[in-house]
């Protein structure tokens, strides 16, 4: 239970920066997610957190001591791996009560913890069996137990989900997040599931190339992304290219002309629109008011989504409802409507996609 | 499927067929070509030897009473046995951090380092020994070198010695050593190591708890491969050891070729078959015990 400071830290493998200048202060008792695409340098902070991985440059402090420099055996991180990395020759008691031998505790606190962890995660009736007895959400919960049973200073959590079936994952991520909170845990995990990372942060970390993009809480990073890129990454978007020719005004690529909140100056820009936002109608009050022909209709079950064409070189996606008899269908003529806050405006244009994948 | 003919759908295997068809081959070779001569050699080894009669029909244990009750012969396999543990442990010692470094590098050249290990394997046994004999002779590359320095004042001997032939079993055996215990170290996911750190574990202490309990099947093998690769050696002990040195191989092939004595070069190819199964099988059985979940 401490304070994690990372300060302009980053890594390269000669010329490529993996992760550059990555600056967080995570509090104690915390639950702090690192989200981004595969390739964006999150779990390569995770592992110089952990001591895995030698900073090119920068400071990590935990607690207030520098560990920047400490090999991972001297620093007090509890990690669990994507993998559960579970040590297949011993029990799943001698796998909990590992870390407390390392720790040369004595034999009697040793097997107190080791048990005590491992009822943490209801496993106590598991004790004596070797991992591979075990279920892969059992595995994982041992995984867990072994990095809690060290009473880490920081939790350090790898993808702990992935390795599960979809169900398993929202089951086992509320346990996480209810054990974390109980034991006022600072925590660190690395996803690239924005809807896991959603739903168990204190705050989240959106990267993209080696970079933070933003930091806030789920509704900062939904309702004011800081760039394009959050915006299609956290939730969905549809963009729009086009500029801003004055104040408050965007011009589409297919030349329509959009009231925008915004406060981006006259030049190329991107709009982007929630769908769920949007509306098949409009009430006379909203700014943007446009003639349409459905192309497309996706039914969802409890929503549907019409794509809608507003111009040759326009179209957007539209959530609704789904109210007994109101489905459009296609080649339906419509009017689709969103107040002026609806639309976020960024400044350039980027091209769609612009996070480079990386393995 | 329908595009095939109906007969292939519907002609019925017994399923142990195929893999009977499998297995036959390498069978029939291992039975014909080692189990057949071996019954024979072991009928051999219970004949009497009369010079200059070759050999006479009996069922006697003379032979292997003449082994075990001369001190000669005794001697001989005790020195074997021990060139062999030595020559295995210094082949586990020196092996397994190279195996580990093989298993665990990232560099674009993996394939080249494992080629310049199985690279000595291209060059003969016998080859190389004679390479040997050259560099440690009492004018060869080590004492010229040694002399040379002003090191020491005379030549040292190291042609005939045990030690020649220890350098030189090791050098035989330490790829196959390598080679096994890089595959199974490659099987160990990199995580658990990462694991034991994270839990606190020095490198030493991860080694010991982690690493080698996972490693043992590769170390038994690897140590298996290669203690009977020594104890048979032939070539090296020959060319290295010298007359005076003598190894249970070499004298295998005296009693053959140069005694004419079959009955008793029978017997000691049998005993020495037997000491390598038994010590063999003691020495996996023990690791077994010991690390009865690493093996699983």
């Amino acid at each position: 239970m401490a304070r994690l400071e990372l300060i302009d830290l980053s890594k390269r493998y000669g010329e490529h920066a993996v992760v550059k200048g990555v600056t967080l202060d995570v509090a104690e008792g915390e639950f702090l997610v690192l989200l981004g695409p595969s390739g964006c340098g999150k779990t390569t902070t995770l592992r110089m957190i952990a001591g895995f991985v030698e900073p090119s440059g920068g400071t990590a402090r935990i607690g207030g001591i520098d560990v920047t420099y400490l090999p991972p055996w001297r620093r007090n991180t509890g990690m669990v791996f994507q993998s559960y990395a579970l040590f297949p020759h011993m029990t799943v008691m001698e796998n909990v009560a590992f870390g407390l031998e390392m720790r040369k505790l004595p034999k009697g606190e040793i097997a107190a913890r080791a048990r005590e962890a491992l009822r943490l995660v209801r496993l106590d009736a598991f004790a004596e069996r070797l991992p591979r007895q075990l279920s892969g959400g059992q595995q994982q919960r041992v995984a867990l137990a072994r990095a809690l049973a060290i009473r880490p200073a920081v939790l350090l959590l790898d993808e702990p989900l992935s390795n599960l079936d979809a169900k398993l994952r929202e089951e086992v991520r509320i346990e996480i997040r209810e054990l974390q909170r109980q034991l006022g845990l600072t925590t660190i995990m690395v996803t690239h599931d924005q809807e896991e990372a959603l739903t168990v942060a204190d705050r989240l970390v959106v990267m993209a190339d080696g970079e933070i993009r933003q930091i806030g809480t789920q509704r900062d990073l939904y309702e004011r992304p800081a760039d394009r890129f959050v915006a299609g990454f956290v939730g969905r978007s549809i963009f729009l290219d086009g500029r801003i020719v004055e104040p408050g005004i965007f011009e589409s690529a297919g030349g329509l002309r959009l009231h925008s909140a915004s406060h981006v100056p006259p030049g190329p820009a991107t709009l982007a629109l929630r769908p769920e936002r949007l509306s098949l109608e409009p009430e006379r009050s909203l700014d943007n008011r446009l003639p349409g022909r459905v192309e497309f209709v996706s039914y969802l079950g409890a929503v549907l989504e019409a794509h809608v064409r507003l111009s040759p070189a326009d179209r957007v996606v539209v959530q609704l409802p789904n109210r007994a008899g109101s489905a459009p269908s296609v080649g339906d003529e419509v009017e689709v409507g969103w107040s002026r806050e609806a639309g976020l405006v960024f400044a350039g244009q980027e091209r769609t996609g612009a996070v480079e994948e990386r393995t | 499927m329908s595009v095939l003919s109906p007969s292939m759908g519907t002609r019925r295997r017994s399923p142990s067929f195929g893999a009977a068809g499998l297995v036959a081959p390498a069978t029939i070779y291992v039975g014909v070509g080692l189990l057949i001569p071996l019954a024979i050699l072991f009928r051999y080894s219970l004949n009497r030897f009369v010079p200059g009669q070759f050999m006479v029909d009996a069922l006697t244990l003379e032979n292997y009473v003449k082994f075990f009750t001369d001190t000669y012969y005794t001697g001989v396999l005790w020195r074997t046995v021990r060139v062999a543990i030595v020559t295995t442990a210094f082949c586990v010692v020196m092996g397994f951090p190279l195996a580990y470094v093989l298993a665990r590098t990232r560099s674009r050249y993996k394939n080249l380092l494992i080629m310049l290990v199985v690279l000595p394997l291209f060059v003969g046994n016998a080859v190389r020994a004679a390479g040997w004999m050259v560099a440690f002779g009492n004018r060869g590359l080590v004492n010229a070198s040694l002399v040379g320095a002003g090191l020491i004042q005379q030549p040292i001997e190291i042609m005939f010695t045990e030690t020649a032939v220890i350098v030189g079993i090791i050098a035989v055996n330490l790829p196959f050593m390598v080679l096994t215990l890089q595959s199974v170290i490659e099987g160990i996911d990199r995580a658990v190591e990462e694991a034991a750190f994270n839990l606190g574990a020095s490198p030493i202490h991860m080694a010991r708890r982690v690493l080698l309990p996972l490693a043992m099947p590769g170390i038994l093998a690897g140590t298996i491969l290669t203690f009977i690769l020594a104890m048979n050696a032939y070539a090296t002990p020959v060319l290295l050891g010298g007359p005076r040195f003598q190894m249970m191989g070499p004298l295998v092939y005296n009693q053959f070729v140069q005694q004419n004595n079959w009955p008793f070069g029978g017997a000691i190819a049998f005993i020495l078959m037997i000491a390598t199964l038994v010590l063999t099988l003691a020495s996996s059985l023990l690791v077994q015990s010991r690390y009865r979940h690493a093996a699983g």
